[in-house]
């Protein structure tokens, strides 16, 4: 507690005197206090207040590296970073600091975003499938965007298409305002890679340690490794999703060249997806096989044939038709997740 | 005892869903059948992607299993015997108030 001052013997002059003696920044730095002080040059012979009189303490250790700090290190936090970014200490900035434009609300700290493909990039990715035709595992594997996204931006475009040409509206400002907001990505070439395309799902069986006697002749793969796992469990090469890579680093290890082991990956990339779409048809061909059309009045009748067999030697099976004797149903209980996965 | 092929009404409130079962006529609506043949799903549905606004209604059956019943003498309520007749299981039922028209119209000429 510094010493107090009876109001009797505040003088005016004494007072500036100590306040100019004061080496505080902020009182000298802030041109606000400046005119108190030139009102209290005036002869004022009584002050209501007690002032305190003693000086400020010089700079302590702490202020003073604070000070070398802000001199040195610290500059960069000085301004802020961009129109819409805030600088706090907090957040480490390094030069090129990529988590530069990831925050889209500077307040909000805890959102991150991700970078999105930005309006350009969709448009290429809908070019390369829907123009030049190329399959999508190729356009995956060309610009690193995962398979199932690069089949949504191709739906989602041709609705925007179809859109367009039925003259409907489209919040194209909001679109735009939203996009500025995010990060990024343009797929353009010396930018990093969007996101990992061929990650696959680790079953828990193979989490566990094995130790399974094989002879040192043979040779033992992820095929066999597989098997060793469990039952079904499958080798790493069936669970990607774009197994056609794999061929194509084997073939660039084989020394073939670049452009000749790329047009071999596009050519495998579209056969096993003109096998897929090919079993699909044969699918919905025999759907459409077991399935009896009867229009009757208001509604179509669609009877599909089944088989009353599939009950199984317990009566139970779940293949079975119909809805099951016997057994609880999950779907009231508190606790269930009952969101639906899927939109119809 | 009588073999009914009947509904068996499951699902929810404001929901239904029934199995189509065969059982027999003097037991409870939603007892243990001697055999399900099928489901039969009174909401109509869309297809996906169809903005024609045309609505369907989903059957399972096993048609060799009601054909089969059939034979052993089952008899089928009213709405299963409009079911199986849009299959072609059995003949449409005499509807009167078609009947009732018919005559009304040779009446008149």
């Amino acid at each position: 507690m510094p010493p107090r001052i009876p109001i009797s013997s505040c003088q005016s002059q004494l007072l500036r005197n100590c306040l100019d003696h004061a080496p505080s920044f902020s009182l000298s730095a802030s041109p606000a206090l400046a005119s108190p002080l030139q009102s209290l040059a005036a002869p004022t012979p009584q002050c209501s207040r007690s002032f305190s009189t003693t000086p400020a303490r010089p700079a302590t250790r702490l202020r003073r590296r604070f000070l070398e700090w802000l001199d040195n290190k610290g500059a960069k936090y000085r301004t802020p970073r961009g129109p819409r970014g805030t600088n706090y200490v907090t957040r480490p900035v390094k030069t090129g600091d990529i988590y530069d434009d990831k925050m889209p609300f500077p307040n909000n700290t805890l959102f991150r975003s991700e970078p999105v493909l930005s309006d350009r990039a969709r448009e290429l990715i809908w070019t390369s499938v829907m123009k030049e035709g190329m399959p999508l595992k190729a356009v995956s594997a060309q610009f690193h965007v995962d398979m199932r996204r690069v089949a949504a931006v191709v739906r989602m475009k041709e609705i925007e298409k179809k859109w367009t040409r039925e003259n409907k509206p489209m919040a194209a400002p909001y679109a735009a305002a939203v996009e500025a907001m995010l990060p990024r990505a343009n797929l353009s070439s010396g930018e990093n890679r969007f996101e990992p395309i061929n990650d696959i799902h680790i079953h828990s069986y193979t989490m566990q340690q094995l130790f399974v006697p094989t002879s040192e002749s043979r040779e033992f793969t992820r095929e066999d490794a597989a098997k060793a796992f469990g039952d079904y469990i499958l080798p790493p090469d069936a669970k990607m999703r774009i197994p056609e890579l794999v061929q194509l680093e084997k073939n660039r290890a084989a020394g073939m060249e670049p452009e000749q082991a790329r047009a071999a990956f596009i050519k495998s990339a579209a056969q096993s997806e003109a096998a897929f779409a090919t079993n699909q048809r044969a699918r919905m061909q025999a759907e459409e096989e077991r399935t009896t059309r009867v229009r009757a009045g208001r509604f179509e009748f669609r009877f599909e044939e089944v088989n009353a067999d599939d009950t199984g030697s317990t009566g139970r099976s779940r293949k079975a038709v119909g809805w099951r004797y016997g057994v609880p149903f999950y779907d009231r209980k508190r606790g269930q997740v009952k969101i639906p996965t899927s939109v119809e | 005892m009588v073999v009914k092929i009947r509904l068996a009404r499951f699902g929810r409130t404001n929901s239904p869903f029934y199995n189509i079962v065969v059982a027999h006529a003097r037991t409870a609506r939603n007892s243990r059948p001697l055999e399900v043949i099928g489901t039969y799903d009174p909401i109509p549905k869309k297809d996906l992607y169809d903005n024609l606004g045309k609505l369907h209604k989903d059957i399972k059956l096993d048609m060799t299993r009601a054909k089969y019943w059939i034979g052993c003498g089952a008899q089928p309520t009213d709405t299963m015997w409009r079911l199986l007749s849009m299959v072609g299981i059995l003949e449409p039922k005499h509807r009167p108030a078609a009947a009732v028209s018919k005559t009304a119209q040779a009446t008149k000429s």
